[in-house]
């Protein structure tokens, strides 16, 4: 009985070793730092993450921090002896948007929309499509880039200011 | 006046009651309810960083060393293309770093052909399960000289046929290393290790358990490790009839019959006599004798007849009485 035991105990030691060594060592950096990364669900605590393990295939990595845009990644890991991952987090600013037209309607990305002279808005750094709509009807297109906080004026069929 | 400062004083607390209520958005404008995404490709750098296999065969060396071998490293079954080959002078130790993944690290169908460079040894193979990336440590190999090999047949010399069982042994002086017997059809081969190479009076004993004098020959490994030879035993064709055999060592073999007459040769046990002429007391034959080119001339001589038996052919085995 004893015996048993024992050999049960040294088949789990030789599997934990051998199952060590199947592992890869994963380290994670973040920018910005001290965010809570999450591998298949799993909290692996804050970046930087080091020394972690990870078994090579499919894997779910999600980094969520608040004034930035969640990421979730997957990511096919193969055999190797290390993985090291870097995320730069995207930000989202705070936007000032106003004008002093009347009756307008604006849309942002297909998908967002107001009527208000003046909102505040936070956005993904990077490009946003906007549309203005008069009566129903589109009477103009845009590009924005957002790489900062900042406040747009509107004029009609005039390229969006900042200031 | 006062009705002045009565209305101010109302709008004022009108003015207050709306920044209570309304926050000071009343004064930034509303925030939009979420935040707008534009599903911008992250910034993302993955790194691999692979690593290598540290392999290390630890070799010992019996005897003799080779002056350089040639490593050959195969992996996954693959005997055709090495991934690594290597020569070195005689290694301690095999030490090869290879590049993670090339292993096969289910099986042990991994191989490492130690080839020495030296006729007197002879190539090994070393099977093995690789491992993803580390050190890899096998167990010792030993390096041994190639044996050193006999092999050949044993046939009566009277007339040529085959005759199995009898035995073979190599020795170094009268120290036997390992011995056998020919088989049914009269073949036999035996093996010692590579380092009698050096052995001083190394020979070979055949017949020992036959009645007749043994073969005995000094083998001579310096230019081949191994050797086919074919061993004659017994009396030639050559020996006319009868034959007879001495029952004793060291027998007189003498030039005349006379007392006193000076001793050729003193036999060993089983050597054979072809006898010619008979008196009351001694016989007249010849005897065979092997020169070293293996060409067989006869010697007459006298024996005194107690020193003789009459020998048949119906068993030429010895009786061995325990």
């Amino acid at each position: 009985m004893q015996m048993n035991h024992f050999l049960k105990i040294v088949y789990l030691l030789i599997i934990g070793y051998s199952n060590l060594f199947s592992q890869i060592k994963l380290d994670v950096s973040t920018i910005p730092k001290r965010v809570d990364v999450y591998l298949d669900g799993v909290n692996l605590g804050t970046s930087p993450v080091l020394n972690e393990r990870i078994k090579p295939g499919l894997h779910k990595f999600e980094i969520k921090k608040k004034g930035f845009a969640p990421l979730a990644y997957d990511l096919l890991v193969n055999p190797a002896q290390a993985i090291k991952l870097d995320f730069f987090l995207n930000p989202i600013y705070k936007i000032k948007f106003k004008t002093e037209e009347k009756g307008l309607v604006f849309e942002l990305n297909g998908e967002h929309r107001w009527d208000v002279p003046f909102i505040r808005l936070e956005l993904e750094a990077g490009d946003h499509f906007l549309r203005v709509f008069k009566i129903g009807e589109i009477i103009d297109e845009q590009t924005i880039r957002v790489d900062e906080p900042k406040r747009f004026n509107y004029y009609l069929k005039k390229p969006l200011t900042s200031g | 006046m006062k009705r002045i400062f009565n209305t101010l004083q109302k709008k004022y607390v009108i003015f207050l009651l709306m920044i209570i209520v309304n926050g000071c958005s009343s004064f930034k404008g509303p925030l939009y309810p979420e935040v707008i995404f534009n599903n911008r490709q992250p910034l993302i750098s993955v790194t691999y960083e692979y690593g290598e296999i540290e392999l290390i065969l630890p070799l010992k060396y019996d005897a003799a060393v080779p002056d350089n071998i040639l490593f050959k490293i195969y992996a996954q079954g693959d005997t055709l293309h090495p991934i690594l080959s290597i020569l070195q002078e005689s290694p301690k130790e095999l030490l090869a770093y290879l590049p993670q993944g090339v292993l096969d690290i289910q099986n042990n169908t991994n191989i490492i052909k130690i080839i020495p460079q030296d006729i007197n040894f002879d190539p090994l193979t070393v099977r093995f399960k690789g491992i993803r990336f580390g050190r890899l440590t096998l167990p010792r190999k030993t390096i041994k000289m190639g044996q050193l090999i006999v092999s050949g047949t044993t046939y009566l010399n009277k007339n040529d046929s085959l005759i199995g069982g009898v035995s073979v042994s190599l020795q170094s002086y009268d120290n036997i290393i390992h011995s056998t017997r020919s088989n049914e059809s009269g073949s036999f081969q035996i093996a010692i290790p590579g380092e009698y190479k050096y052995a001083d009076y190394l020979r070979i004993v055949v017949g020992e358990n036959l009645i007749f004098k043994p073969f005995i020959e000094k083998l001579d490994f310096s230019q081949n490790r191994k050797m086919k030879m074919k061993i004659g035993l017994g009396p030639s064709d050559d020996m006319k009839e009868p034959l007879y055999m001495t029952n004793k060592n060291n027998v007189h073999f003498r030039e005349s019959p006379e007392i006193g007459s000076e001793t050729l040769f003193l036999l060993k046990e089983g050597e054979v006599v072809s006898v010619d002429k008979v008196t009351p007391g001694e016989y007249f034959g010849f005897i065979e004798v092997s020169l070293d080119n293996n060409k067989l001339v006869q010697l007459e001589g006298w024996i005194n007849r107690t020193d003789l038996r009459l020998l048949t052919f119906q068993n030429i085995y010895k009786i061995l009485i325990d």
